[in-house]
């Protein structure tokens, strides 16, 4: 069997895209709301942290609580509906479940080691240390689109944290919640 | 040298194909779910299939959810090498040129 370079090239193309298109559509399922559900803690939790500091730990522990519940039913709902069925145990559930779980407590570990620092620096230091694991974990579902939120978000980080940091909690309401949110309606409107 | 594969050349099977690759081993898709992401017909991506299945390249598992009859379609291991062989030749034409 002969083709064309052309034809080559052409077939090549349409491997890369329905690989892509397919990764999208079944990585927005659950992609999306669960960054809009992120989205939205963020703002919520920035916005009432600027305007009630002190409450700030209260706050925060409300948005780790609500979230990593809303996370689970998220993908708990997904795996009902999901047209993708697993024919053995998949793994990569619990090991993200695991990545999380030991970040968690090498964030406590950290802090403890680092004390004392300011609340601007714990919150700067947290949302730093989470985005690293969204990197990892597009490092290891070879997912550039996670890479890049990660990345993203610890720029938006740095720079409220070193240029505005009397504005810090409202510039990572607006940038970091913001970017969440907007990137989950990205997801759902784009990636069908 | 790798060789092109006849059965997965064809436009739409390779659609497939690339879709299925795109999905860990362990892992089958749902017969409509696959019709709507690729935008077939039931009859065209039926018929594909069965060439496929019959070159041992995909498994169809017919099933029952809800009560309500349903086919789940995977990649074999043969039909993963043979996906993978298809590519690499591709990618050899490709740069048998740019030398």
């Amino acid at each position: 069997m002969n083709i064309s370079q052309e034809d080559a090239q052409a077939s090549l193309s349409t491997v890369n895209d329905v690989i892509g298109h397919t990764q999208k559509a079944i990585a927005s399922a659950y992609a999306n709301p669960s960054l809009i559900m992120w989205g939205i803690l963020w703002i919520v939790a920035f916005t009432s942290t600027h305007f009630y500091y002190t409450y700030a730990f209260y706050i925060f522990m409300a948005m780790a609580v609500v979230g990593g519940i809303g996370t689970a039913v998220i993908f708990g709902l997904y795996r009902a509906k999901s047209p993708i069925k697993e024919t053995s145990s998949h793994k990569s559930g619990w090991r993200i479940s695991a990545l999380w779980i030991f970040l968690c407590i090498y964030i406590i570990v950290w802090l403890s080691l680092l004390t004392p620092f300011s609340g601007i620096q714990c919150n700067a230091f947290i949302c730093t240390a989470a985005m690293f694991a969204y990197i990892v974990m597009g490092l290891w579902f070879d997912n550039r689109f996670m890479i890049v939120l990660g990345l993203a978000l610890t720029a938006a980080t740095l720079v409220g944290f070193y240029l505005l940091r009397d504005y810090y909690c409202l510039w990572m309401a607006l940038v970091g919640g913001g970017t969440l949110f907007g990137t989950g309606l990205y997801i759902r409107l784009r990636w069908r | 040298m790798a060789q092109l594969d006849n059965i997965i050349h064809q436009p739409v099977r390779l659609q497939i194909m690339s879709s299925l690759i795109s999905l860990d081993q362990n892992e089958q898709v749902n017969f409509t779910y696959l019709r709507k992401l690729l935008k077939l017909t039931d009859g065209n991506l039926g018929a594909h299939l069965t060439k496929l299945e019959e070159a041992g390249f995909v498994k169809i598992e017919k099933t029952f959810v809800a009560r309500k009859p349903c086919s789940f379609i995977s990649a074999t291991g043969k039909g993963r090498d043979a996906f993978e062989e298809h590519i690499a030749a591709l990618r050899e034409i490709i740069h048998s040129g740019k030398g």
